[in-house]
């Protein structure tokens, strides 16, 4: 069950369409943004393959520049597997 | 506080990415957004970790620290702070395994015994006394840090050289600053960087090499992180490190060399720089020299040139692997010479190497040919890894070969200054520079060292190699006495453990990675019976002074007795440090007295010779005339800069001639792949304040070891699977993390693990530079071979 945190970064005048994007993902939680164009979320994901997957998947839409892991927390998974 | 862990570990990573961009969340942790509103008064000081030297306030409530927050007006960090510095407050106060009353055992083999402080000093000065009659001065040896008050290193130092005449003075700052210090000196004749922050929003190239700024020095990456999304374009990042990390994601070109080449690719740099003629001849004509071999002999530019035919791009891609191509140290060198100011910053990748001198006066170097100094956003900064390294250290006399005011122990007149300004008669201070840190504890290992006093650091757990050191500190042989505040693998080899005051508890100065002494004043009450460290310096010195029957011992703290431990004795000692010396040296720091730093929402950047030049916040560019008011002083013609560092007679820049070198130790058949190891953003040095902080303990409970997939997918790790590490000097088993950081056949470990089987020192090797005599903690050769799938892991906490 890892914990990530992101800086999710759009040109400024595509805010609204990246946030759009990421909304469909329920594991997706935003914390904050500003108008530079960089997002701040929170991934909360049943195992790191599954926030890879996200992560891989929003770096694909068309609005979002780059998304760039600030912290990672894997410790119950690794409790989990063990 | 109603919030369950994964709503905080949410909190922490949404603040830690936030922290990034420099975005205001409208949630703060949780446990010190509900104390922040209970504060009562709230007491303004610097963060007691990394040296960034971010500007805090305690909150304080009942006599208690309940919160902390950050400093807007601090140009150190501008408000703004990390996870760990926004914890560290935590720890001031009660904590459950807080040392709080002297502890003694004759024999390490014993348990402690609660004694009272008279005792403990009667046997502190006993010890020491008995030592030096028996096996001569030289038997008796001090071990400090970087992380100790300035008053606590120049006060423990002035009682060891004058009263105790031996000049075995030291510190951890050799395991991290060492080689730092030696190329300021040898490059620029003077120690510690020409500017400071305020260059980095005025650069438009960074260019860093061995430095993981972004969870080593987070706010001040920050500052650079902003600096380069702002100015997306015009300005570059160059990230030189055979590791990708968290740092790399702003850069414009990583250069992954193999660990250990980083000499072959600076000075394949400074080719291309004079191949295509981007050289500042102005600069270079006005105020450098070059300068080759250990007699410093001077030669011309065309030696220069000529030397570097060695270590053409296509010759150094060729020594340093990696993805470095001829095409990519091209760029970086136009990048680094073209710029409108080129900021350079490293750390340990670069220091802790046995030619970590060398690289360091490399990457002066580079500044020195494109004139990148002493102009707004160019400079050549070494960036701090303990919070008073350079002030308390560096500045205050912490080495073994440096007294105050960066005066070397081995030139007479300089002595004779110290003798003065101390009242001792002439002769009295040892001539002869005593033992580095890894000499020192092989000459306790040989059993020369009878009596050592170890404060405010962690050498059983730190050392490199450190097995063979740790055997040496636990024998009966050597007497040991640890001030500390919590129990830790050093403590476990004292016979002495004297619960010393922390951060807040205790008034005094740290001097972070600018120049720039900031106060901290005395917030709370220490627990039970733990004391500043400078009462319990002069207590002793008064012990030793009677047993010795020596009235120099006591002439050591003459002008300190009596005066209470909170703040009139710390300020007394700064006051003698700041007026007497430091006076005429550069790093002067009259102006900075306690009653003007207690007005700062920061604190002063020496030189700051008068309290006109303080109250301005000092010197922010060192040399420059109209800036550094020793500039104008010392000014010996109509140039704008005047390099008035003593080291260098000629009052001039030396660009150094210094050939490539490898690692000591690099990996072959048996130990084919290279060992680094390095710092995660939640920890701190061995874990022992941030191990016992919940939030960040829970985060990150173990050292983990990162792989690359291809060398993963050969041995057959896979993500979480333990392995085994062994050198040629002892093995640790930890858990795989598979990623694309460090460079194919190079591991990296975390350092902050004290479980007896994840001490990653174990592995490291004890090879150090000869100059500086800093270890080259960075690289060594391993092996590595998967012991099992994933495992269950507890955190190690030492305890008494
Ligand atoms: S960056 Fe360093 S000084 Fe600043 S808050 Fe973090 S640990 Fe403290």
């Amino acid at each position: 069950m890892p914990i990530g945190g992101f800086i999710i970064t759009c040109a400024p005048e595509d805010l609204t369409a990246a946030l759009e994007g990421i909304a469909a993902f329920p594991a997706v939680e935003v914390h904050g943004t500003d108008e530079k164009g960089s997002i701040v979320v929170v991934m909360d994901t049943e195992t790191s393959e599954a926030m890879d997957d996200i992560v891989k998947t929003i770096s694909r839409l068309p609005a979002i520049l780059s998304v760039g892991l600030a912290y990672l927390n894997t410790e119950d998974e690794i409790g989990d597997e063990a | 506080m109603g919030v369950s862990r994964r709503d905080f570990l949410k909190q922490v990573a949404a603040a830690t990415a936030a922290s990034y961009v420099g975005m205001s969340l409208a949630t703060t942790p949780a446990s010190t957004a509900h104390a922040a509103g209970q504060a009562q008064k709230w007491v303004r000081g610097t963060c007691r970790l990394c040296g960034t030297g971010c500007r805090v306030e305690l909150g304080v409530k009942n006599g208690k620290a309940v919160a902390l927050r950050g400093v807007p007006k601090s140009r150190t960090s501008m408000g703004y702070l990390c996870m760990k510095g926004m914890l560290f407050h935590k720890l001031i106060g009660n904590q459950p395994d807080r040392l709080t009353r002297p502890l003694y055992r004759a024999k390490k083999s014993e348990p402690f015994q609660e004694i009272s402080w008279d005792r403990a000093l009667d046997i502190a000065a006993k010890e020491f006394a008995d030592a030096i009659k028996a096996n001569g001065n030289d038997a008796v040896a001090y071990y400090g840090s970087g992380q100790a008050l300035t008053e606590e290193t120049y006060l423990f130092q002035k009682i060891m050289r004058g009263g105790l005449q031996t000049n075995n003075v030291e510190g951890n700052p050799r395991l991290c600053m060492a080689s730092a210090v030696g190329g300021y000196v040898t490059s620029m004749g003077a120690d510690e960087p020409i500017g400071g922050y305020a260059n980095v929003e005025k650069a438009s190239c960074f260019f860093i090499i061995g430095s993981n700024m972004s969870e080593c020095h987070p706010v001040f990456f920050r500052r650079v992180m902003r600096r380069k999304l702002d100015n997306p374009d015009f300005v570059k990042v160059i990230n030189a490190d055979p590791r990708v990390s968290a740092t790399s994601r702003i850069a414009d070109s990583h250069m992954q060399f193999r660990p250990g080449t980083d000499l072959a690719m600076l000075n394949a740099m400074a080719q291309v720089i004079l191949e295509e003629g981007l050289q500042d001849d102005e600069f270079i004509n006005n105020y450098c020299t070059f300068r080759i071999g250990k007699e410093s002999k001077q030669v011309d530019l065309s030696s220069y040139r000529k030397f570097l035919e060695a270590y053409t791009p296509e010759k150094a891609a060729a020594i340093c692997g990696g993805n470095i191509t001829a095409k990519s140290i091209r760029q970086a060198a136009r990048w680094f010479a073209k710029s409108n100011g080129t900021l350079s910053c490293w750390t340990m990748g670069i220091n802790q190497r046995r030619r970590g001198v060398w690289a360091n006066n490399l990457i002066h170097n580079l500044h020195m040919i494109t004139g990148q100094l002493c102009k707004e956003g160019a400079d050549s900064l070494s960036l701090t890894g303990q919070p008073n390294a350079c002030g308390g250290v560096r500045e205050g006399g912490g080495l073994c070969h440096i007294l105050p005011g960066h005066r070397l122990v081995a030139k007479e007149p300089l002595r004779n200054q110290m003798e003065d300004i101390w009242g001792f008669p002439r002769g009295r201070l040892p001539s002869k520079p005593g033992l580095h840190t890894m000499a020192m504890f092989k000459a306790v290992n040989e059993k020369k060292i009878k009596a050592i006093w170890v404060h405010c650091t962690n050498p059983a757990q730190t050392l490199p190699n450190v097995t063979p050191y740790r055997e040496g500190m636990r024998s009966d042989d050597l007497f040991m006495v640890v001030t500390d505040i919590f129990p830790t693998r050093t403590t476990e080899c004292a016979n002495l453990i004297l619960p010393g005051a922390f951060h807040f508890e205790k008034t005094g100065v740290y001097g972070c990675t600018e120049r720039r002494s900031q106060l901290t004043p005395k917030a709370i009450d220490a627990p039970g019976e733990a004391m500043p460290e400078v009462w319990i310096a002069r207590e002793w010195a008064l012990r030793l002074a009677k047993l010795l029957n020596d009235p120099m011992i006591r002439q050591c703290v003459a002008d300190f007795e009596g005066k209470e431990p909170d703040y009139a004795l710390p300020k007394a000692i700064w006051d003698e440090y700041s007026q007497k010396a430091t006076r005429g040296q550069d790093n002067d720091l009259r102006g900075a007295t306690y009653e003007l730093l207690k007005t700062m929402h920061d604190g002063v950047q020496w030189p700051a010779p008068t309290k006109e030049h303080a109250a301005t916040g000092g010197t922010v560019m060192k040399f420059v005339k109209g800036f550094d008011p020793l500039a104008d002083e010392h000014s010996e013609n109509d140039l704008p800069y005047q390099f008035y560092g003593p080291a260098h007679p000629d009052k001039k820049l030396w660009v150094w001639l210094r050939p490539f070198q490898g690692a000591a130790e690099e990996p072959d058949a048996d130990y084919p792949i290279y060992f680094s190891t390095g710092r995660i953003i939640d920890h701190w040095h061995t874990g022992t304040m941030t191990g016992r902080i919940p939030e960040l303990i829970r985060g990150n409970p173990y050292s983990f070891v990162e792989i690359n997939p291809k060398d993963a997918k050969a041995y057959g790790i896979r993500n979480r699977d333990m392995v085994e590490i062994e050198s040629r000097r002892g093995k640790i088993v930890m858990p795989a993390r598979i990623r694309s950081g460090p460079m194919e056949g190079m591991i990296f470990a975390y350092m902050h693990d004290m479980a007896e089987d994840r001490m990653v020192n174990k592995v490291c090797v004890d090879a150090f530079d000869p100059g500086s005599k800093q270890p080259e903690f960075k690289i060594c050769a391993c092996r590595i071979r998967r012991v099992s799938g994933p495992k269950r892991l507890s955190p190690v906490i030492v305890q008494l």
